[in-house]
């Protein structure tokens, strides 16, 4: 029942949602180039679906790529981070910077630099998807308790043990809450790097049906780019209720509690 | 003679400097003996976790030296177990494994170390709980883990901080009764910091009395009441009298409760 019901909300939103877009079209008389109806882009993704499914492929292996290479250099930056105060102070800073500086602006040089194939895609993608990452992996690991790491200390824990037993258990919680930002920020950083510079994919589409005015077919790479990004993310969601179940379980005790 | 299982010689700590200059503790003589029950009790903030933490080796001292049996120390010594005020549990691990951590970290894998956990689980009411997780454990209960988990690699010394201080009324009376007879039956000797009196003077066989601000040592009460104590016993006279004598004390150095 429970279930049901919380399906039955956001299933009720977008029928609202959609019925609203009829209503906006039909009564105001908006032409199809400036907002087509639904069932105009329905049938779009139907008749187009291996083409789509083509291209969709290819932003998604690059939405991976790039967000794998985040997860791959954002951890152990971060246990870099924490584990030397020299290299926090060198790189924090710098790290800052580059996040506040409009990634964005960075892509073309990236495309300048190493051309037109999958590196720089992944690279762009790198950049904009591994702050979260390092921030919250940061976050996490300094998140023990005063006394736990006491606990380790007096069992004489060296500093691998104090990292491999206590800290990083301790901070998944915080590195699963940065994977969600990070995989949503990889679908953008895919879209950008395709702008850029690329003959296939969601981007090159998107770039492409707004040259020839063809809002239809921007609106199904639209849908499809949510359904790429809504399906990472409760990928990465389901990975962090397999891997660290006692986390839910407190969270519900928690709130059973405070309740 | 001996060496003391404890020695402080002198040992004074403080924290920050100039301004923001804090003397948690001055000039700590003091000599806890083998098998000894001494407890320390204060206001908060007078220090009394400090001291423990000296002994610990989690802090060292600004002068003076902590010797654990007769061993100047400079960090944690092997022989100690620490009970800190929460389990501080691992979540992820199961109850035995939590108190198995302790071999885990120390490199200790004989397996009549990993038969003893079932023995002190035992000991502590806990049998039958191996395999669950902390969470599913009452506060009393995680505690209980927490003790075996201190006592798993057999330690000479046991640290407790203020062990029983975020459990109810009830449980903590019970907890002081176990912990009594854990004590006896493994005779280690316990240096056991709290802020109630009461507790105190049931289990400790001495009474170390600190200063708030800077800490000094005010006074050692001396408890002369048979063991094992429980509830009945504390009816004497003796046990009021040395309660009122650790109160008089707290008073004078201007401890309100």
């Amino acid at each position: 029942m429970q279930r049901l019901s919380g399906l039955a909300y956001p299933l009720a939103a977008v029928v609202g949602a959609v019925v609203l877009w009829y209503a906006i079209v039909i009564v105001f008389h908006v032409p199809k180039y400036i907002l087509p109806l639904p069932g105009a882009v329905y049938q779009r993704i139907v008749e187009d679906w291996t083409f789509l499914m083509y291209h969709s492929g290819i932003t998604l292996y690059e939405t991976l790529g790039g967000f794998a290479l985040s997860v791959i250099l954002g951890i152990p930056i971060a246990i870099a981070l924490v584990a030397s105060r020299t290299l926090d102070r060198a790189l924090m800073p710098w790290l800052i910077l580059s996040q506040t500086f409009p990634k964005v602006a960075l892509a073309p040089l990236i495309v300048v630099w190493f051309g037109l194939g999958l590196m720089p895609k992944l690279l762009i993608t790198f950049l904009v998807a591994f702050f979260p990452i390092v921030i919250s992996t940061v976050v996490g690991l300094r998140s023990a308790e005063r006394e736990m790491l006491e606990l380790a200390e007096s069992m004489r824990a060296t500093r691998l043990q104090m990292f491999w037993h206590f800290r990083i258990p301790l901070a998944l919680p915080n590195i699963f809450a940065g994977l969600k930002v990070s995989v949503a920020f990889a679908v953008v950083g895919a879209v950008i790097a395709e702008w850029v510079g690329a003959s296939a994919g969601l981007g090159y589409l998107l770039m492409r049906a707004n040259a020839n005015l063809d809002t239809t077919l921007l609106f199904a790479v639209l849908a499809a780019l949510m359904v790429i990004g809504v399906v990472l993310y409760y990928a990465v969601e389901i990975l962090e209720r397999v891997s660290i179940p006692w986390h839910a379980v407190i969270r519900l005790a928690d709130t059973a509690t405070t309740a | 003679m001996a060496a003391a299982a404890i020695s402080l010689k002198g040992a004074s700590k403080t924290f920050g400097s100039d301004r923001n200059r804090v003397d948690a503790l001055v000039d700590i003589d003091l000599d806890v003996g083998q098998a000894e029950f001494l407890a320390v009790v204060g206001a908060s903030g007078c220090g009394k976790s400090t001291l423990l933490r000296l002994v610990a080796g989690l802090l060292a001292p600004t002068r003076g030296e902590v010797l654990i049996g007769g061993r100047r120390i400079d960090g944690p010594d092997p022989g100690i177990g620490i009970v800190f005020q929460t389990p501080v549990l691992l979540p992820w691990r199961t109850v035995r494994r939590n108190v198995e951590l302790q071999l885990d970290i120390r490199g200790i894998s004989t397996p009549s170390a990993r038969q003893h956990v079932d023995e002190l689980l035992n000991l502590v009411g806990l049998s039958g709980f191996g395999d669950r997780k902390p969470y599913e454990l009452s506060g009393g209960m995680q505690q209980r883990v927490s003790i075996c988990r201190a006592l798993i690699h057999d330690p000479s010394l046991l640290l407790m901080d203020e062990p029983f201080g975020a459990l109810d009324a009830l449980t903590r009376e019970q907890m002081n009764l176990e912990l009594q007879r854990i004590w006896m039956e493994t005779r280690k000797t316990v240096l056991f910091i709290t802020h109630s009196i009461t507790e105190a003077v049931m289990l400790g066989d001495r009474v170390v009395v600190i200063t708030p601000r800077p800490g000094r040592i005010m006074e050692i009460v001396p408890v002369r009441l048979p063991r094992p104590r429980d509830f009945s016993a504390l009816r004497v006279p003796e046990f009021h009298i040395a309660c009122d004598r650790v109160r008089e004390l707290m008073n004078a150095a201007g401890f309100t409760e």
